[in-house]
């Protein structure tokens, strides 16, 4: 009797994680039936695409996950479910997580100063690791792209003058303003973030790190992660995968850093990616620790008032995304290629958003 | 102080002129070093984002061409044995090359 009660109870605990879906080399999928929402979506999304003048909403690849399950999935252009795609600014939203991992192993405290794992910060004693994740060094660097490119200093340490050692070259900026107080988005900021990774986990192993800490356990496979001249990962810019991949990192972020059974990121590690930096400067983004969220410091909503305020994400150069949102149960993964400022993040998620609803949603 | 006001007096549009040319020698000056290198961005975004659309992202030859076209005239030379791009473009010249599968393309030196 006590044995069948045991037994009982333990499938009382075990019933919700087996209920719990989680992609193993595949997804599962259980498409969403067609409706008049799903149109309006797709209609957005995927618009007659110019090639020539290269105009208006270019979506490569839109993914949406339900509660671990693929419920829409399409591509267009050149890309397929298997291109390994430019993340571009993904990537430090990517590299949070690689070094949330390395926070779990104990390598480094947030208040570590960034000196102790790169040296040539100790022109800059007082910046610590959790400036870097906040975008606020302090350093006076210039994120323009192409509209500034004589002025800019990401297109110098990507193209010119920093392609050698990026990191240092963002060292070298001079300083605008005490470190920790002012966000200011900064790819350098990011870039040294990859470069203090080797300092923690040494060498040998920063080479695979990416790999053996986050994209194997995740079942990412094909990933490309490219680095400057000497060897540091352009964690600002550069990391490429698949859609589905980019997915089980969004997947793991909503789970609050929990993949299957295993508490991969700190809990500590995932409220500094998502709780907002409280800027002294107004900031128009609502900045997190390398993600960007939907609430802001002050507490008044973010920029997409459509989404729920838990909602945050990834973006990249272009219209990259990759979007969470917990209390919906959903992850959205958009490649696009789009050369003008037409796309709009809150129309696609409320587009989103209606066309899961639409199907009786949670 | 009386000569140079009767100099200012006599030729106002030298005087002008050598103002304006003064100040551009300053403001290039200033900026020496991003007009030095600036040439080089468009042969080097060409040849890397290239060779990254092509042996990263696996896309066919047509389509990578269109991806990376600026507004600035650019040549563009495909190796397939050593996957090496080199790109020119404002009068520089520029090589990316395919490193591993891991690794992706990287700009080859110099550095400008």
């Amino acid at each position: 009797m006590s044995r069948l009660l045991f037994a009982l109870s333990l499938l009382l605990m075990v019933g919700p994680a087996i209920a719990e879906t989680w992609p193993d080399a595949r997804w599962q999928t259980h498409p969403l039936a067609p409706s008049a929402a799903l149109q309006d979506l797709e209609a957005y999304a995927f618009p007659t695409r110019d090639e020539q003048a290269r105009k208006g909403v270019r979506t490569d690849a839109l993914l949406v996950i339900r509660n671990g399950e693929i419920i829409y999935e399409r591509y267009a252009g050149v890309t397929k479910a298997d291109t390994p795609h430019l993340t571009w600014s993904i990537s430090k939203s990517i590299l949070a997580t690689v070094l949330g991992v390395a926070y779990g192993e104990g390598r480094f405290k947030l208040d570590d100063p960034v000196a102790t794992f790169y040296p040539p910060f100790n022109a800059h004693p007082d910046i610590k690791i959790k400036d870097l994740l906040h975008w606020a060094s302090g350093l006076d660097w210039q994120e323009d792209y192409e509209y500034a490119p004589l002025n800019s200093s990401v297109i110098a340490m990507l193209y010119t003058q920093g392609r050698g050692d990026m990191a240092r070259y963002t060292a070298e900026h001079p300083v605008a303003c005490a470190p920790g107080t002012s966000y200011r988005y900064s790819s350098g900021d990011s870039t040294v973030l990859a470069a203090a990774l080797r300092g923690m986990v040494g060498d040998t192993a920063y080479t695979d790190y990416p790999w053996t800490a986050l994209f194997d356990p995740l079942g990412i496979k094909g990933a490309v992660w490219e680095t400057d001249a000497t060897g540091t990962f352009v964690g600002s810019s550069y990391a490429y995968m698949t859609a589905r991949d980019l997915a089980r990192i969004g997947l793991l972020m909503q789970r609050g850093g929990r993949w299957q059974d295993r508490q991969l990121l700190p809990t500590a590690w995932v409220d500094l990616n998502l709780t907002p930096f409280a800027s002294q400067t107004p900031t128009r983004e609502a900045p997190g620790g390398q993600w960007w969220l939907n609430k802001k410091a002050d507490g008044k909503p973010g920029p997409w008032p459509d989404a729920p305020l838990d909602t945050f994400a990834g973006l990249g150069h272009w219209g990259q995304a990759l979007y969470v949102m917990p209390s919906a149960g959903l992850v959205i993964v958009r490649y696009a290629d789009d050369r003008d400022g037409t796309y709009d993040h809150n129309q696609l998620l409320k587009r989103a958003l209606k066309a899961v609803a639409g199907e009786g949603g949670q | 102080m009386s000569l140079r006001k009767g100099f200012i007096r006599r030729r106002p549009f030298s005087s002008v002129t050598l103002l304006i040319l003064l100040l551009l020698l300053a403001v290039i000056w200033t900026w020496r070093l991003p007009l030095q290198v600036f040439p080089s961005i468009i042969s080097a975004y060409t040849a890397k984002e290239y060779c990254s659309c092509r042996y990263v992202m696996n896309n066919p030859v047509d389509y990578c061409q269109r991806y990376v076209k600026q507004w600035l005239p650019s040549t563009l030379t495909e190796s397939l044995s050593d996957k090496r791009i080199t790109a020119t473009g404002m009068g520089r010249e520029s090589s990316a090359q395919w490193q591993g599968a891991r690794q992706g393309c990287q700009l080859l030196p110099p550095v400008p």
